[in-house]
């Protein structure tokens, strides 16, 4: 009965949904509204103005670099909100125990063996965010993924390693840290928080600084990840 | 109409994927359901934003030497980076409070949770 009446709603809330995707300009045109505005803006201005060859870099750390800010921070926050609802705040205070089924020995040895490798995989996608597909946020994740990968294989003792545990406060802020560095260093540089500059000759400053932001949003991107992962299986 | 729906199956598969988890949502008890219904919403509305900016023979958005337009349109694809960030955020969040509930209640059914009260 109730499957029956949820059914009836799905139906009722997709008619006028289908209804509008078939009003939506055709897939793939160029015409669209989407393309032609802002979009097609980016794309012919965005190398000489905001210096990263890849435009979603452009976007992201240049012209909406306020909203990534934001982001960075909301990810911070959940990664506070997550100690706090689970009050582990010091770390590593759980008891070790052992994992309910052991994984065998080829799991174990495929991501010991795997894990440099994926993480140099993960640097380099940070370091190239500007030139090529990626950035800050994707080979955060892929790193971040890697302290999963090992923290499944790992004993709780040598995961606890993983993270350095004198600067981890500092690395799980990374984000935000290097992001008011940078805001702060454009606004003493061009008078603009978050201000490049726009000069040809300034350009490999403009490059150290999107570098800069990538690799604090990876570094700290990794740790909120291994942060949030490891606190919610520690406490049990 | 059909055929306009034909050329636009990318935006109908989206609006399935959307129905999909909003079955879950609703009809799903268990909370962890719930979420990952909430999650498949999410994918959908973030492949329904990027399917927008395709371009028919588009390349990537990267200018480099060899890159020749038309390019894909790079606005929906930097949004849903954000959107993405901020949906694993809370889908954190949410499974911390599922831990919770779980360690406080001793359940993660939603009905049980109800007659408890």
């Amino acid at each position: 009965m109730k499957r029956a009446a949820v059914i009836v709603f799905l139906v009722v809330v997709a008619i006028p949904l289908v209804l509008a995707m078939a009003d939506l300009p055709p897939y793939g045109s160029p015409d669209s509204p989407a393309y032609t505005h802002v979009g097609s803006y980016y794309l012919e201005h965005g190398v000489e103005e905001a210096g990263a060859e890849n435009i979603v870099t452009d976007v992201i750390l240049n012209y909406r670099g306020f909203d990534t800010e934001g982001e960075v921070t909301v990810i911070f926050t959940a990664m506070a909100a997550v100690l706090a609802v689970l009050m582990v705040a010091g770390g590593g205070t759980a008891e070790a125990r052992p994992l309910p089924t052991p994984p065998s020995v080829v799991v174990r040895f495929i991501v010991r063996v795997m894990a440099p490798l994926t993480l140099m995989f993960a640097a380099y996608v940070i370091m190239n965010g500007h030139i090529t597909p990626g950035g800050g946020f994707q080979g955060g994740t892929v790193a971040g993924a890697v302290f999963i990968a090992l923290t499944l294989v790992m004993t709780e003792h040598d995961v606890s390693h993983l993270i350095p545990h004198r600067p981890e406060r500092v690395l799980q802020a990374a984000a935000p840290i290097v992001y008011c560095a940078v805001g702060l260093l454009g606004l003493t540089l061009f008078d603009v928080y978050l201000g490049y500059p726009r000069t040809e000759e300034m350009a490999l400053l403009r490059t150290a600084m999107l570098v800069a932001l990538e690799i604090g949003i990876g570094v700290g991107g990794a740790t909120v990840i291994a942060t949030i992962f490891r606190t919610m299986g520690s406490d049990q | 109409m059909i055929e306009a729906l034909w050329h636009n199956i990318d935006y109908v598969a989206c609006v399935v994927l959307f129905c999909i988890g909003l079955y879950a949502m609703i009809a799903k008890d268990n909370l962890i359901k719930k979420f990952i219904g909430l999650n498949i919403m999410e994918t959908s509305v973030f492949a329904f934003i990027v399917a927008l900016g395709v371009v028919e023979d588009g390349d990537a958005p990267i200018m480099g030497s060899g890159a020749t337009p038309p390019f894909i349109n790079p606005l929906p694809q930097s949004l849903i980076l954000t959107g993405i960030v901020v949906a694993v955020s809370t889908t954190a969040l949410a499974l911390t409070l599922i831990i919770r509930i779980h360690k406080q209640c001793g359940t993660i059914e939603a009905d049980e949770l109800r007659e408890m009260e």
